[in-house]
């Protein structure tokens, strides 16, 4: 810059060139100018998308393939999520057992080490499947009996074997069958030798993974195996049976099937609810707001007891009152329930916001130009009202996705058979050890769900708000 | 600020009446009978029962009744539990959802403004995202869901030490109360954390602040002194509705760890219709609720000089 | 009479998503004890920016002293760590804000407030700090003081409230005051009492006042010497006489010409001149002179080439920052320049 030497023409006046003022962004809606916000908003349109998704789970892939959610598929019961589904066709005659010299068994000093020792080699004797699993295990000197024990978790300690099955009869019985209810699971199976003085021995545990099995008797009456007779050669024999990709609940009804048409009820309710009482609530504080003065007071005064009934007390008390009859869904009740409750809290928004509206100048103006009632509403009340009644419907579905779940959870909701993902929740909590997609599927939807519309809303609040501030 | 709070106890009594009318109607329009459980009854028995519960009056009278009765604080025996009254049960079981509420309380307050000021610190960066990642979880994720997988984890936890560190369900000790206070104030936490982190950053850039840096305030003491007690204010008015989640989240905390405290009992009177046992909780609740909202509001005018000294000076 | 705050060639860049903004660029002024510096322009030409970077009062980052120094009493405050001008400020550096109303915490009592400096920075007891508190409020003639003190700042109002933001920061007898835009939300009546105290509590205790404002009245109210910021840059700068009456940049006679006075409200004719156009992006200042694009007199060295400040009386300290200074120029009416010099009309 010390270096700069001007010239003349330097200082020859500057022609400028003539720029028009061009207007460089297309003048948008509101509508379109909040479209164009959210669409940068990648959070918001995942969620929008995931939205459409779980629609599409719910109600329309249950009508491009069939899905039963009532048929209950007895052979299949608390069936985890997996694509093979094959079953061993099995003899299901009862077990002699196995049973040890009497020299041993019938020893009948009691032995002071005995509570320090265990059973020895305790093991499977024949495959374990679900329609038994057998197991043996050497004798202990001193043993009067064994009690065997089942658990689905690895035994902490002597006083956490789990369920107790039963107990040998003889002491030279060191042999026992389990047929009850077995699932294709991880079993822990704990033996405890019992002496005369009846004192425990410390107990032995054994591992055992139960694969699915179909007694031969039952298979045949079932037609699983079509018109075959021949038993020897079934025998053993793998077959496929239906397929259940998301598992079965406990009852052996497709998870599929209840969570599509759960969502159906879910969904419903969480859309349903919400919309109706936002139309109550936009009539109820448009009027009170643009009516104004006493009327307006009462009105208000009314909306506020109501907000202060505890809701979910009410929800269940609302349930109580209307009761189901049988072969009712529950839903109506429900949304009924939901609608009573939740329409103030919008009125009160959209009356807050008509009465800031009322004041504004081109409200005033509109009116001095001679603008009709209808006008006004229609035309300025309604489309600046919308933005924000539009944000809170947006969260009110999940609170109502919410309200649904947790009623059902506490047996409250929609009446059995009807599926919903909170009533599911409430089926799988039962099972949750041993099976925790019960559980966890509907509450992973209902997770879902709520996260795309809270973040939805998020997006929302953020496009419209920039809008109404008029910044950057 | 005497005014002001003679005025919200007059509409909360007032609301709690409107509760109670409102129980008293919705059970007064059920369809169903509260002694039809009793299926072989005589009909002398039944005229007796009719008789011990009020029934057989005209339903204005029996709102009367009950009215009155609610204003001795009497809310009548059980259906259930013929030699029950439901004031033995609500004094027996609330103590302990009493409890269990204020620890849940505690830590959702705690947690939040800590949880909710150091995401407004660490704006925009990894303990933010971490922190604002759990809340996001939070709010989606029902709270029956946290319960039995906060039960799964203390199992597991008691499994891998070999020894019961926390008991899985139950009450009694402290240990008892720890997971599900945990689990039943987590909700209310993430929503506290949200409030306060927009507080904070709100508070953060507000004129006052650069006042008190220009006035050469150290950071520490704008923070404490002049940042966070502006920032709390929000998060004590919505206290009231805090407690209100917390109370009736309650009952399925209860209900999955299996605490014998009201809101698990009132689960139960629901599921067996004993109908004097839900309206008594119902509207037992509902005072409470109010009262507390009430304690809220008051408690604000105390935090907040704005209002406190607004009121006195007309 | 001693310099109380010197600056030279501070530049504050911003890095922002948008890239890099250059907010203040190569800014060099002085102030006296007992003057007062206006320092002008309109709304985000960096005027605040200048003096809060000194301070350390911008968010840093994204914001960053990329050069120069400030003087404070002869020393350098530039680059100071956080706590090292937290002993400053406050102490020797009084500041006060454009809003009031929110300036103040509005949970805190005001006297506690003003007392909180001289327990920060004196080491007083609360008690003592705030009897202290109590005479500044009387001291800014604010009534019944001590029924004040204990008063919330919502309970002020606008004009009481700026007072005791300047009882708050008198409170440590600072040797500079910096006020930016103190009077802009208050009413008239209630900005000339509060100029007015200012100039007593000045001329009191010869303090330095650095104004920041947009509103040349003010300025011509206040201020000894006058600095007029364009863009990022001081584009003029002397003594008020000289700045207002013989202005020696196109943007300094811009803005006269668009502040209405007394004179032309009588003339029912007359209309304000706004200046065309708005001020240079700053994330890409232009080659030359900033204020080019809007200025009626622009060459054709304007757009190309940066220019100096170039010195017009050496005596009264008076400069611009305009090619039509440089001697080779050929300037264009004469009476532009020196409207003051041939009457006003």
């Amino acid at each position: 810059m010390k270096h700069f030497i001007p010239t003349p023409n330097d200082f020859l006046p500057l022609v400028k060139a003539e720029e028009a003022e061009a207007i460089v962004r297309p003048s948008l809606s509101y509508w379109q100018d909040a479209w164009q916000r959210l669409k940068q908003n990648r959070r918001a349109l995942w969620s929008l998308y995931l939205i459409v998704a779980l629609l599409g789970f719910s109600f329309v892939l249950p009508v491009i393939v069939s899905l039963d959610p009532i048929k209950q598929d007895l052979t299949q019961l608390s069936q985890s999520p997996g694509l093979s589904r094959t079953s061993v066709i099995v003899e299901t005659l009862p077990w002699s057992g196995r049973y040890a010299e009497a020299a041993i068994s019938t020893a009948n000093t009691p032995n002071t080490e005995f509570t320090s020792m265990t059973v020895a080699d305790l093991r499977l004797v024949a495959n374990a499947h679900t329609e038994s699993v057998r197991l043996t295990w050497e004798p202990l000197a001193g043993a009067a009996y064994y009690r065997i024990y089942r658990h689905i978790l690895v035994p902490s300690g002597s006083t956490d074997l789990g369920l107790p099955l039963g107990a040998t009869e003889r002491p030279a019985q060191v042999s026992y069958e389990d047929r009850l209810k077995l699932k294709t699971t991880d079993y822990y199976y704990s033996v405890v030798a019992v002496n005369k003085a009846g004192v425990d021995s410390l107990f032995a545990t054994l591992k055992v993974s139960a694969h699915h099995a179909t007694g031969i008797n039952d298979a045949i009456s079932r037609g699983l195996l079509g018109d075959v007779i021949d038993r020897d050669n079934v025998l053993n024999t793998e077959i496929q049976l239906q397929q259940h990709i998301l598992g079965t609940d406990q009852l052996g009804r497709d998870m599929l099937s209840r969570l599509a048409y759960g969502g159906q009820t879910s969904l419903f309710i969480g859309l349903v609810a919400p919309f109706i009482f936002v139309v109550i609530g936009i009539i109820y504080g448009g009027l009170a707001g643009y009516l104004g003065g006493r009327v307006d007071e009462v009105m208000m005064r009314f909306a506020d007891f109501v907000i202060a009934l505890p809701f979910l007390l009410f929800m269940i008390l609302f349930r109580v009152a209307m009761g189901i009859g049988s072969g009712e869904s529950g839903i109506l009740p429900m949304l009924i329930a939901l609608v009573a409750l939740s329409w103030p809290s919008i009125a009160r928004l959209v009356r807050g916001q008509v009465l800031q509206l009322r004041e504004q100048p081109f409200i005033e103006a509109a009116q001095l130009m001679g603008a009709n009632s209808s006008y006004l509403i229609w035309r300025h009340m309604l489309p600046n009202v919308m933005g924000v009644v539009l944000v809170s419907l947006t969260f009110a579905i999940p609170s109502a996705i919410f309200t649904e779940a947790f009623l059902s959870f506490i047996g409250m909701g929609v009446a059995p058979p009807t599926p919903s993902w909170g009533a599911m929740c409430n089926d799988g909590v039962k099972s949750f050890l041993s099976h925790p997609h019960e559980l966890l599927l509907p509450a992973v939807l209902i997770s879902l769900t709520v996260l795309a519309f809270n973040l939805l809303g998020d997006g929302l609040r953020d496009a419209l708000d920039s809008r109404m501030k008029g910044s950057r | 600020m005497m005014q002001f709070i003679l005025k919200r106890l007059l509409s909360g009594v007032i609301t709690i009446w409107f509760i109670a009318t409102a129980t008293f109607v919705g059970m007064h329009v059920v369809p169903g009978d509260p002694l039809a459980d009793a299926k072989a009854m005589s009909p002398e028995i039944r005229k007796n029962l009719e008789a011990r519960y009020g029934l057989d009056k005209p339903v204005l009278q029996q709102y009367g009744i009950y009215l009155s009765n609610m204003l001795q604080g009497d809310f009548g025996i059980s259906y259930t539990q013929k030699n029950r009254r439901v004031n033995d049960i609500i004094r027996e079981h609330f103590s302990v959802s009493a409890t269990l509420g204020v620890l849940a309380l505690f830590i959702a307050t705690i947690g939040g403004i800590v949880w909710g000021a150091l995401t407004a610190v660490y704006k925009d960066r990894w303990p933010d995202a971490v922190i604002m990642f759990f809340v996001v979880i939070s709010v989606s994720v029902p709270s029956f869901v946290f319960a039995m997988l906060g039960q799964l984890g203390v199992l597991r936890l008691n499994q891998w030490l070999g020894f019961s560190l926390i008991p899985v369900a139950g009450w009694g000790t402290f240990k008892h109360m720890l997971i599900p206070a945990l689990v039943l104030g987590l909700g209310t936490m993430a929503y506290l954390t949200r409030l306060m982190r927009s507080s904070m950053l709100e508070v953060t850039n507000a004129d006052y602040i650069r006042t008190a840096r220009a006035k050469g305030v150290p950071p520490l003491r704008i923070f404490f002194k002049h940042q966070l007690r502006n920032a709390i204010l929000p998060v004590v008015t919505v206290l009231g509705p805090a407690i209100a989640a917390i109370t009736t989240g309650g009952f399925v905390v209860e209900l999955v760890f299996a605490i014998p405290g009201l809101g698990r009992y009132f689960v139960q009177a629901v599921q067996q219709l004993d109908y004097t046992v839900i309206m008594g909780t119902t509207v037992f609740y509902g005072a409470f609720l109010v009262l507390m909202v009430l304690a809220v509001d008051i408690l604000y005018g105390f935090v907040d000089p704005r209002i406190r000294v607004g009121k006195s000076s007309g | 009479m001693s310099v109380a705050l010197e600056v030279q060639n501070l530049s504050v860049e911003f890095n922002t998503q948008g890239g890099r903004v250059q907010a203040v660029r190569d800014v060099s002024f002085a102030v006296n004890s007992g003057e007062t510096l206006a320092i002008v322009g309109e709304s985000g030409c960096g005027k605040s920016v200048t003096m809060m970077s000194i301070m350390g009062l911008i968010p840093m980052p994204p914001g960053k002293v990329v050069s120069g120094s400030a003087l404070l009493n002869g020393r350098n405050i530039l680059g100071l760590t956080n706590n090292a001008l937290n002993k400053i400020r406050g102490s020797e550096v009084g500041m006060i804000f454009q809003d009031p109303m929110n300036a103040l915490n509005p949970t805190m009592r005001v006297g506690d407030q003003i007392a909180e400096t001289l327990i920060i920075h004196r080491g007083m007891k609360r008690a003592e700090a705030l009897q202290q508190a109590v005479r500044l409020l009387d001291r800014t003639k604010i009534p019944e003081a001590k029924n004040r003190a204990r008063q919330y700042p919502f309970e002020f109002s606008g004009g009481m409230l700026q007072r005791a933001m300047i009882a708050m920061s008198l409170a440590c007898n600072p040797s500079i005051l910096i006020a930016d835009e103190p009077t802009t939300a208050l009413d008239v009546t209630i900005q000339n009492q509060v100029l007015e105290l200012m100039r007593e509590i000045q001329r009191e205790e010869q303090m330095a006042i650095v104004l920041i404002t947009h509103d040349l009245g003010v300025v011509a109210r206040m201020a000894d010497e006058v600095a007029v910021m364009y863009a990022g840059q001081i584009i003029e700068s002397g003594s008020a006489h000289d700045v207002f009456h013989r202005s020696a940049h196109p943007y300094t006679l811009g803005l006269k010409s668009a502040m209405p006075s007394i004179a032309d409200t009588a003339n029912k004719n007359h209309v304000l001149q706004a200046i065309a156009g708005s001020p240079p992006d700053l994330f890409s200042p232009p080659k030359g002179c900033g204020y080019c694009s809007r200025c009626p007199h622009a060459m054709n060295v304007c757009a190309t080439t940066p220019v100096d400040m170039i010195v017009i009386n050496r005596t009264e300290n008076h400069h611009s920052r305009c090619w039509l200074q440089h001697p080779q120029a050929n300037r264009p009416v004469d009476d532009l320049f020196q409207p003051a010099l041939t009457g006003s009309e």
